[in-house]
């Protein structure tokens, strides 16, 4: 028996609500799960010899690694399914080690052509208080 | 070097991606979302989808994606100059297994700046864009690759 998770609903996100959740620290097991899960296989994600040459320290994360966490937090909060549109903007990288902590909240919300949704602006920053991605969503939580 | 501009003249014909229940398991459980939506059928039935519902950055692996359909490997960057600066969802239809989509790839706009520490940076837009059996649309995923002036360190 699985348990459904309790999404958020229209009415309980009112304008400044806010979600986190803090992944981490991220390892080099979970940068490899993830270029097998998505196909990724640029070798600055896991090759330590290729990613020196190209100027790095060593591998890092998929910007998408962060993204999907990102995405996740979204998705356990407002609903699967409930999305309209998102957008990720990279900002720094996250290396072995780093945690990653994602905070989302509602900046509007709204109703449009009958449909009642939420406006989100969400980051996501590491242990050092870097910003590793800015993202926006809309999504239509249930009533 | 710059953008390989022989690039924005070539279409790139459509492809085939069918959505796996394994893949979207795989994908969900990676990221550690606890959702049942993603891994348990009867949990995804009773939330009303069809089938196990992909998670929402899941367009973004790259299964489906190669040298013949996706202008990336084109545009002439330096691989180890290229990051990935942005992306873009916009979501039609609820994505389940068992959809075979047809997607496209087409670059949508391309920018040059100068960088902070000198040289050109480029940018350019890919949009994909997924239909379902039935020709309607399903999401579009837009990704922003850059090309960094120099060797990047942390951004």
């Amino acid at each position: 028996m699985t348990t459904t998770l309790e999404y958020a609903t229209w009415e309980e996100l009112t304008e400044g609500t806010e979600h986190e959740l803090t992944v981490g620290p991220i390892t080099r097991t979970d940068l490899v799960r993830y270029a097998g899960a998505s196909g990724d296989f640029n070798p600055n994600h896991h090759d330590e010899i290729y990613a020196i040459r190209a100027g790095f320290d060593k591998p890092f994360a998929h910007g998408m690694l962060q993204g999907g966490y990102l995405a996740r937090l979204l998705s356990e909060w407002l609903g699967p399914g409930s999305f309209k549109n998102m957008k990720l903007r990279f900002n720094a990288l996250t290396w072995p080690g780093d945690m990653v902590i994602c905070k989302a909240k509602v900046v509007r919300r709204y109703e449009e052509a009958g449909e009642r949704l939420v406006e989100i602006e969400a980051n996501a920053t590491n242990q050092r208080g870097d910003v590793l991605i800015k993202a926006t969503a809309t999504a239509a939580p249930r009533s | 070097m710059p953008l390989d501009k022989s690039v924005l003249e070539r279409n790139f014909p459509e492809f085939d991606f069918r959505v796996e229940r394994g893949k979207i398991r795989e994908y969900a459980l990676v990221l550690g979302l606890n959702d049942p939506v993603h891994t348990d059928l009867e949990a995804a039935r009773a939330a009303g989808f069809e089938d196990l519902l992909a998670p929402p950055t899941f367009v973004r692996q790259f299964w489906h994606e190669n040298p013949e359909n996706d202008p990336m490997p084109h545009l002439g960057y330096d691989p180890k100059r290229r990051l990935h600066g942005e992306q873009e969802f916009e979501y039609h239809k609820p994505l389940v297994a068992g959809m075979n989509l047809k997607g496209r790839n087409a670059i949508v706009s391309t920018r040059e700046k100068e960088g902070r520490r000198g040289g050109m940076m480029t940018f350019v837009v890919i949009e994909t864009r997924f239909v379902d059996e039935t020709g309607e649309l399903v999401q579009v995923a837009r990704r922003t690759l850059i090309e960094t002036a120099a060797p990047p360190k942390e951004a």
